[in-house]
């Protein structure tokens, strides 16, 4: 090797530990510039991959697709009914709070999005959403379905964004055992056996807490936390007593790998 | 000019390779481990280009690879800038070692770099995140997420060199034509 080859080694390994001094908030800044520069290749080939697995999916018959269709109307008329007389109910629970001079709870807005693609990683769990700053998406914003806690946000672009999922060990949630006074921390694990199930384990609980299998795990709602109280997160599988402190391992609300759509919180209405 | 050539190559094969291998699913089967195509992409690169070009190729890989999987939560970022880099760095000047070898010597040193270079590449980032989480855990998963990906790019590596170095022969080296004709 000259000394020309060694000059240039040194110089690339110098711009390698320069580039590891940089904060997390101009490199996140580079990889939602990155996100956006590689969206239109990630997307075509997610959905070439996505076209492919559904092609026999897709080949329903016409009397299939209206049964489908008669289905979701009636689905739709009764969710309509549902909504006005909930409307209603609201109206009402908001003119008690008036009469009784109640502060009002906050009810958070909801943005609607759609999973593009699902982790190319080996060792983190991720999805990426449709939404981005555009739609009012910022960082460690929780993502919810009508089942449970997904994740939450982590880096953001103009139109798309990164969801930590609750099964990643990065995502620390403050959470609850309901029926209980027990509060712990829930994280993934961080090498999941099954990953199309997923686990999750919560620590740091009393270690004579009586804790039955089945029982439902909610998010504790703490201070400066991203998560609002009382999202459902999973159900107790097993609860181990340690030398100090107790753990559970929960399931999953949902299964985090067929859900199509998620609801980010986007902040108060 | 071909080093030119080669090199624009490489970038769009690397760029090439993310794609795909983002939309690859993991292979439940072996306990979730994924095609992992860029370092066999980068080693191929490293193996024909001349160390300078190799040089250039690792910054684009490395820098491309640290922000594909550059992971932020709460403000920490698990595996730092960079890293890639420096791998990428390594791991051509072993590769570069191998250019002026016979044909067939290439070709075999090109499959043992690739799987082991996959293997390594994924060994670094686990390591990477126990040491950013702390405590130490492993699982038989793990070490399938590991190996499994490095002895796919192994087998697919002979086929590779094989077909890349038949549309390399294809592009016109314009230098060699020059030496050529000066002759």
């Amino acid at each position: 090797m000259n000394r020309l080859n060694i000059a240039l080694v040194v110089g690339l390994v110098a711009v390698g530990i320069y580039l590891s001094t940089l904060s997390s908030e101009s490199v996140g800044s580079m990889k939602a510039s990155f996100m956006s520069l590689l969206s239109p290749f990630l997307r075509t080939g997610t959905a070439m991959q996505q076209n492919i697995g559904s092609f026999g999916q897709r080949l329903k018959t016409l009397d299939e697709l209206d049964v489908e269709n008669t289905r979701l109307k009636i689905e739709n008329r009764v969710l309509r009914t549902e909504n006005s007389l909930m409307r209603e109910t609201q109206a009402e629970n908001q003119r008690l709070r008036l009469a009784l001079d109640f502060r009002a709870r906050s009810s958070h807005k909801l943005v609607a999005a759609r999973i593009i693609s699902r982790d190319s990683s080996t060792w983190w769990s991720t999805i990426r959403i449709n939404r981005g700053f555009e739609d009012g998406v910022e960082a460690d914003q929780p993502v919810v379905t009508d089942g449970g806690l997904v994740g939450k946000t982590t880096t953001v672009s103009k139109n798309e964004a990164i969801v930590v999922l609750v099964t990643d060990e990065s995502c620390r949630i403050g959470a609850k055992i309901e029926g209980t006074r027990e509060q712990g921390i829930v994280t993934g694990l961080r090498i999941q056996e099954n990953t199309s199930e997923g686990m999750l384990q919560m620590n740091f609980l009393s270690k004579n807490a009586e804790i039955t299998s089945g029982m439902d795990v909610l998010t504790a709602g703490v201070a400066h936390g991203s998560f609002p109280p009382g999202i459902l997160i999973g159900k107790v599988r097993e609860f181990h007593r340690r030398a100090l402190d107790g753990q559970a391992f929960v399931e999953p609300a949902m299964d985090l790998s067929i859900i199509e759509d998620v609801f980010v919180l986007v902040g108060k209405k | 000019m071909k080093t030119l050539i080669d090199l624009i190559a490489l970038f769009a094969g690397v760029f090439l390779a993310f794609v795909v291998q983002h939309a690859l699913p993991p292979m439940d089967d072996l306990q979730g481990a994924r095609v992992v195509l860029v370092p066999l992409v980068f080693c191929y690169a490293a193996i024909v280009l001349p160390f300078p070009a190799m040089l250039a190729a690792a910054f684009y890989t490395g820098f491309f690879s640290d922000l594909f999987y550059l992971h932020i939560v709460g403000g920490a970022v698990e595996i730092p800038m960079g890293i890639s880099i420096i791998y990428y760095v390594i791991l051509g000047c072993l590769a570069s070692r191998f250019r002026s070898g016979p044909e067939t010597a290439k070709m075999w040193m090109f499959s043992v770099l690739s799987g082991a270079g996959t293997c390594t590449f994924l060994l670094l980032q686990f390591l990477m995140i126990t040491w950013h989480r702390g405590g130490w855990e492993w699982a038989g998963a793990a070490a399938w997420r590991i190996l499994a990906p490095g002895l796919m790019a192994a087998l697919i590596a002979p086929l590779f060199h094989l077909v890349v170095s038949h549309i390399d022969n294809l592009i016109p080296d314009f230098s060699r034509m020059r030496r050529a004709s000066r002759r």
